[in-house]
C-alpha cells in the first residue's frame, strides 16, 4: 500500500492501467472517430480526442486528425500529454494549449501509448509497425523491436509496481521487457494477437489481456505466465478488458458479438450484462475512478454507456456514432 | 501497309492503319506544347468575372500563372479558401498547386488567408503510398514557401525546417525503394495521376536544384512504366489499384488523360493532373512518345513491383525492406501492336482493388464508351485481407472498407486480389489456378466478358471463342460455369459509393456478363492471337482446338498447355510454373526488361533505350544522361 500511496498524486487512468480512486472529479477524455455518418467516403465524420463536461456533453480537445487511439498523460505534470494518432505521436506541453509532432515520418499507426509513472522520462507506444520508446518524456522517440519475431502490436502496458517493465501485446502474444523496452521477451502466452492489456492498481501482479479468437486471459505473476478465463467468450474477439481501480475482484471484458461480460470473483465465475446496450459490439472498458462500481463501455457507433450496478444497467452516455478506442481518466492536478 | 479488317462485330483498324506521324524531336515538342497550350488556354477560360463561383484552384492557377483575369481569378480564389479545409491531402495538392504556379498573382490578403489555413488546419497524412507522397511533396513546398517560419505558423507544431526535412526525408527513403525494389502501389491507371501530381510539383517547384532533379528523373521514371505498357494511351497489363469503374471502362482512368497529353493519344479529357503538368512547365524526353507510340514488333515486358507494406497476418515469402515487411511482385505484359495481355503472379498483392490479369484491346470506340477489356477475379473479400494492410479491427475492417469502396464485400465485384488465385503467364498465353477452401466468403471464380466482345462461341471443345477488337480471345474453362450479368446484385447500378464509385453505371457497366465458375478447385487457360496473324476467325479456333492441353482438379489444380507459339506452360497451384520444362527463376526478376528499358533489382538506375538513343537515370548518383550510340561502321 505504500506504493500506491506514493503514486497517487500521479495517477494517470485509463483503460488499460486501472488505478486506485483520486480525489475530485478527473478529466475524462475519450480517443473515437465518428465513423456512423461515414458514408462513401475513406474517412471519418470527425476523429480525436473528446472531453467530457460536467453536464455529460462531450466536446473536441485537441487536434483532429485521423486514427486518434489513445492518449498518455505525464505522471509529474499533467499539462504534458501525448496523443497516439495514425500520423504519429503528438505532443502537448501546455495542457493543450499548443500541440506538435514529435515524430518522423517513420511512424504511422499509433495505437496505445502510455508513461513509465515510476521513470517519466520513460514513454513506451504500441503501433502498427512495431513499440517505440522515448527517454525524454515523448520528445523523441525510437523504435523498439528487439526481441520481437513480428512487429505489429496495438497495446502496451508499463507495470505499475516496476520500473522499465513493460507489457506488450502483438500479434504473436505477450511480450515482456524489464529494460524499458530495449529487449523483449515472449510471456508464456499463446501465439494469437493480443488486443487489449489492463493490470489491476489495487493488486499490480492482476494483468487481463483480451485476446483475438481467443478470449480472455489472466495473469497473477505480472504477465509470466497466463491462464485462460471466462469460458464464455473463449473464441471471441476481446477489444475491451478492464479491471477495477478498487479490487481486482471486479474485471470486465467486451468485444464483437459478445457484449460486456463481467466478473466479481476475480475471474473464477462470470456473467453476460449486455441488457440493455443498445449492441454488442464493445470497443473500451473501463471503471471510473470517481463513482465507486461505474462501468463505461464504448459500443460501435451507437454511443457510450455507464453502468453503476455492475452491468445490470445501463445509462446512455452520449457520443453517439462514434468508434471508440479508448477512455481516459486524468485526475485533478495537485 | 494499312490493314483494315471488317468482321461482323464492325469496323476494326489493325495498329498498322494509323497514319504515322513525326517522332522527331522538334515534333513531339512542338505538338505537347500545342496541347499544353489547349490546355492552358481552357483552363484560364474557366474563370470569369461575372460567375466567382466556377473554377478550380487549377484554373485559378492558371491564371495566376499566366497574369490573366487576375483579379476574377483571385475572388474564385477567396471562396475555394474561405471555408475550412476539408481532403488532407487531397485538399493540400490543389493549394499547394496555387502557391507555386500563381505564386506571383497572389495579393496580401490572399496570402494572409492561406497561412491562416496551413497554421490551423492540420490534414492527416493518410495510409496509402500515393497519399504520403502526395502528403510530403506538398508539405514540402508549402514549407519552402514560409522559410524560417517557426512551430507556430503550422498546424502540426513543427517548424517549416522542420517539415521540409521530414518530408525530404520520406519522399528520398521513397525514390530509392521505388527504384530499387518497385513501386508498392504500382501501375495503378487510376493512381498514376497522384505520383504524376506529386513529382510534378516537386519538379517544377522545388528550390533545391538536386531534389528538383531527382523528382523530374522519377516522374520521368513513372511515365516511362505506363508508356511501355500502353496502348493508344490505355494502360495494359497488372494493376495494383484499379476502381469497378475504371477496370470494365479503361478509357476513363487518368492514366488515358495524361496519355492523351503526355504522348497525344486520343481525344482531351477534363483531368486536374493534366492542367498541373502544363503549369508545372514538364515537358517528358521524347524518347518516352516513341516507345509509347512503337508497336511495330511484340515484346515482353517483366517488372518488379512490391506489395504494399503488410504490417500483420504476413505469410511466406515476405521480405522487410528496412522495418517493413512486403513480398514481391512478379510482372509480366506481352504487348502487341492490337493487344496487351499482362498479369502477376496472383495472391494478395494489394488490398482492395488489385487487377491480377488483363487483356486490353485496341478500339475505335471512343474512351468514354468502350469496355475493351478481358480479365478473371476470385471475389475475395475477408478482414484477414483488411488488417493485413490496414490499423483497423478484425470485426470492423470489411465495413469500414467498404465505407468508400463499395464493391469490396460483393460477390460481383470485380476489381480484387484472392489469396486462392495463382496465374502463369508466358507469351500471349496463361494459366489461371485456384484452390478455395470450402467457407470461403465468396467461393466463385469469375472471368469477365465485355458487352465489346463479338462472335462469343462455347465451342463443342470446351473453348469459350471469342474477339475484342483485332485480337482473338481463346478461354478454357476447367470447371462448369454459368453466365450471369456482371453487377449481378444491382450493388453498382443502384448507386452504391456514390458517382465516384458508380456514377453514370448505364454508359459504361451495362451489358457484359461473366462467366462464374463455383468450383473451388478450378482454373482456365487464355490464349490471345492478333486477328492480323490468322486468315480468319475459324482459323484461330481451329488451331486452339488442336493445342495440347492437359488439366486436372482433383488434387492440387495443375495444367500443362502447349501455346499457340509452341511453348509448353506448366504449372501446378502451389508451385512454381515451368517454361518449355524449365522453372521460371523469380529470384533473377529484373525491376525492368524489355527492348526499351533495362533495371536490375537494387540498383536505383533505369536505362531507357530506342534505337541508338540511351536515356540513363540514376538515382544512386542523382544523374541523367541521355546519349546516341552511333551506328556501327
Amino acid at each position: 500500500m505504500s506504493l500506491l500511496r506514493f503514486l497517487l498524486p500521479f495517477l494517470v487512468l485509463t483503460a488499460g492501467v486501472q488505478a486506485a480512486e483520486a480525489p475530485g472529479p478527473s478529466r475524462f477524455y475519450a480517443a473515437v472517430s465518428m465513423t456512423k455518418a461515414q458514408k462513401n467516403s475513406p474517412t471519418p465524420l470527425d476523429s480525436g480526442l473528446y472531453l467530457r463536461a460536467a453536464d455529460g456533453q462531450w466536446a473536441n480537445f485537441g487536434p483532429r486528425i485521423l486514427g486518434v487511439a489513445g492518449l498518455a498523460v505525464s505522471p509529474v505534470n499533467s499539462d504534458v500529454m501525448l496523443l497516439a494518432s495514425s500520423d504519429g505521436v503528438v505532443r502537448t506541453p501546455d495542457g493543450g494549449r499548443t500541440w506538435r509532432k514529435v515524430t518522423g515520418w517513420e511512424v504511422a499507426d499509433v495505437r496505445s501509448i502510455v508513461f513509465d509513472r515510476h521513470n517519466p522520462s520513460l514513454v513506451y507506444a504500441a503501433t502498427a509497425w512495431g513499440p517505440l520508446r522515448s527517454i525524454d518524456g515523448g520528445e523523441t522517440w525510437q523504435l523498439a523491436h528487439q526481441g520481437l519475431a513480428k512487429f505489429y502490436c496495438q497495446t502496451i502496458l508499463a507495470d505499475s509496481a516496476h520500473a522499465g517493465r513493460v507489457l506488450l501485446g502483438t500479434e504473436d502474444g505477450v511480450y515482456v521487457s524489464v529494460n524499458g523496452a530495449a529487449l523483449w521477451q515472449r510471456a508464456k502466452f499463446p501465439a494469437v494477437s493480443v488486443l487489449r492489456l489492463a493490470q489491476s492498481a489495487a493488486e499490480p501482479k492482476f494483468i487481463l489481456a483480451g485476446t483475438q479468437g481467443r478470449g480472455a486471459w489472466l495473469s497473477h505473476d505480472g504477465g509470466a505466465s497466463w491462464n485462460a478465463t471466462d469460458p464464455g467468450s473463449a473464441s471471441a474477439n476481446l477489444y475491451a478488458v478492464a479491471v477495477s481501480p478498487r479490487t481486482a475482484a471486479q474485471l470486465a471484458v467486451g468485444g464483437w458479438g459478445i457484449g460486456v461480460r463481467v466478473s466479481a470473483d476475480g475471474g473464477k465465475t462470470w456473467a453476460d450484462r449486455s441488457a440493455g446496450l443498445p449492441v454488442r459490439n464493445v470497443f473500451v472498458l473501463a471503471f471510473d475512478p470517481d463513482v465507486k462500481g461505474r462501468l463505461w463501455a464504448s459500443t460501435f457507433e451507437e454511443g457510450s454507456y455507464y453502468s453503476d450496478d455492475l452491468g445490470f444497467t445501463w445509462q446512455n452516455g452520449g457520443l453517439y456514432g462514434a468508434y471508440g478506442f479508448d477512455y481516459i481518466f486524468v485526475p485533478p492536478a495537485r | 501497309m494499312v490493314l483494315v479488317l471488317v468482321g461482323a462485330m464492325g469496323a476494326m483498324v489493325s495498329r498498322a492503319a494509323i497514319d504515322p506521324i513525326s517522332l522527331s524531336d522538334a515534333e513531339i515538342a512542338r505538338r505537347y506544347q500545342e496541347r499544353c497550350q489547349s490546355v492552358a488556354t481552357s483552363s484560364m477560360a474557366a474563370i470569369q468575372a461575372a460567375d466567382p463561383t466556377k473554377g478550380s484552384y487549377f484554373d485559378v492557377a492558371t491564371c495566376l500563372q499566366r497574369g490573366e483575369r487576375r483579379e476574377a481569378a483571385l475572388a474564385r480564389l477567396a471562396r475555394l479558401i474561405a471555408p475550412k479545409p476539408t481532403g488532407d491531402m487531397f485538399w493540400m495538392y490543389p493549394m499547394v498547386s496555387v502557391m507555386m504556379a500563381g505564386e506571383r498573382g497572389l495579393d496580401d490578403a490572399t496570402r494572409a488567408r492561406i497561412a491562416e489555413l496551413w497554421r490551423t488546419y492540420w490534414p492527416s497524412r493518410g495510409d496509402t503510398e500515393n497519399h504520403w507522397v502526395l502528403y510530403y511533396s506538398t508539405l514540402y513546398l508549402a514549407a519552402q514557401s514560409y522559410p524560417g517560419a517557426g512551430p507556430g505558423k503550422w498546424s502540426n507544431g513543427k517548424s517549416s525546417a522542420e517539415n521540409m526535412a521530414e518530408a525530404r526525408s520520406y519522399l528520398e527513403h521513397w525514390m530509392e525503394v521505388t527504384t530499387s525494389f518497385g513501386q508498392g502501389e504500382y501501375d495503378s491507371p487510376n493512381y498514376i495521376e497522384e505520383y504524376v501530381i506529386g513529382l510534378s510539383l516537386l519538379s517544377g517547384w522545388a528550390h533545391d536544384p538536386a531534389f528538383r532533379h531527382k523528382a523530374h528523373m522519377l516522374l520521368d521514371y513513372v511515365i516511362y512504366d505506363y508508356a511501355v505498357e500502353t496502348l493508344d494511351g490505355y494502360y495494359g497489363g497488372a494493376h495494383s489499384r484499379v476502381y469497378p469503374k475504371q477496370i470494365v471502362a479503361p478509357g476513363i482512368t487518368p492514366s488515358v488523360a495524361l496519355g492523351w497529353l503526355l504522348f497525344g493519344f486520343g481525344e482531351r479529357q477534363p483531368n486536374a493532373t493534366v492542367q498541373l503538368l502544363t503549369l508545372s512547365g514538364y515537358t517528358p524526353p521524347p524518347i518516352l512518345e516513341r516507345i509509347a507510340r512503337d508497336r511495330d514488333q511484340p515484346y515482353v515486358e517483366r517488372e518488379l513491383k512490391r506489395t504494399r507494406w503488410r504490417m500483420r497476418n504476413a505469410e511466406a515469402g515476405t521480405f522487410m525492406i528496412g522495418d517493413k515487411r512486403t513480398l514481391p511482385v512478379y510482372k509480366y505484359s506481352y504487348v502487341d501492336s492490337d493487344f496487351i495481355l499482362g498479369s502477376t503472379q496472383g495472391g494478395l498483392l494489394q488490398p482492395i482493388q488489385q487487377q491480377t490479369w488483363s487483356l486490353i484491346w485496341r478500339t475505335d470506340l471512343p474512351a468514354a464508351k468502350a469496355a475493351n477489356t478481358f480479365f478473371g477475379v476470385q471475389p475475395y473479400s475477408s478482414p484477414l485481407e483488411g488488417t493485413m494492410f490496414f490499423a483497423g479491427d478484425w470485426d470492423t475492417a470489411t465495413n469500414i472498407i467498404a465505407r468508400s469502396k463499395a464493391d469490396y464485400d460483393t460477390p460481383d465485384k470485380l476489381p480484387g486480389g484472392s489469396p486462392y488465385e495463382q496465374v502463369y503467364q508466358h507469351g500471349a498465353a496463361l494459366i489461371a489456378l485456384y484452390d478455395i477452401p470450402p467457407g470461403t466468403r465468396f467461393p466463385l471464380v469469375t472471368v469477365f466478358f465485355s458487352r465489346d466482345l463479338a462472335q462469343t462461341d462455347e465451342d463443342a471443345s470446351g473453348w469459350i471463342f471469342a474477339q475484342g477488337g483485332p485480337a482473338y480471345i481463346a478461354y478454357r474453362p476447367f470447371a462448369h460455369g454459368e453466365w450471369r450479368p456482371s453487377d449481378w446484385t444491382g450493388l453498382l447500378r443502384n448507386g452504391a459509393g456514390g458517382t465516384f464509385i458508380s456514377g453514370g453505371f448505364t454508359d459504361w457497366g451495362a451489358g457484359h456478363r461473366c462467366y462464374v465458375s463455383p468450383a473451388l478447385r478450378n482454373g482456365y487457360v487464355v490464349q490471345v492471337a492478333a486477328a492480323r496473324d490468322f486468315a480468319s476467325y475459324e482459323a484461330f479456333k481451329a488451331a486452339v482446338r488442336t493445342l495440347p492441353l492437359k488439366f486436372s482438379t482433383t488434387a492440387a489444380p495443375e495444367a500443362t498447355f502447349t501455346s499457340l507459339d509452341g511453348t509448353v506452360i506448366h504449372a501446378r497451384y502451389g508451385q512454381t510454373p515451368a517454361i518449355n520444362g524449365k522453372l521460371v527463376d523469380f529470384a533473377k526478376w529484373p525491376l525492368f526488361e524489355s527492348p526499351f528499358g533495362h533495371a536490375l533489382r537494387g540498383s536505383q538506375k533505369l536505362e531507357i533505350s530506342y534505337g541508338p538513343e540511351r536515356y540513363l537515370l540514376d538515382f544512386e548518383h542523382n544523374a541523367s544522361s541521355l546519349t546516341v550510340v552511333p551506328a556501327q561502321p
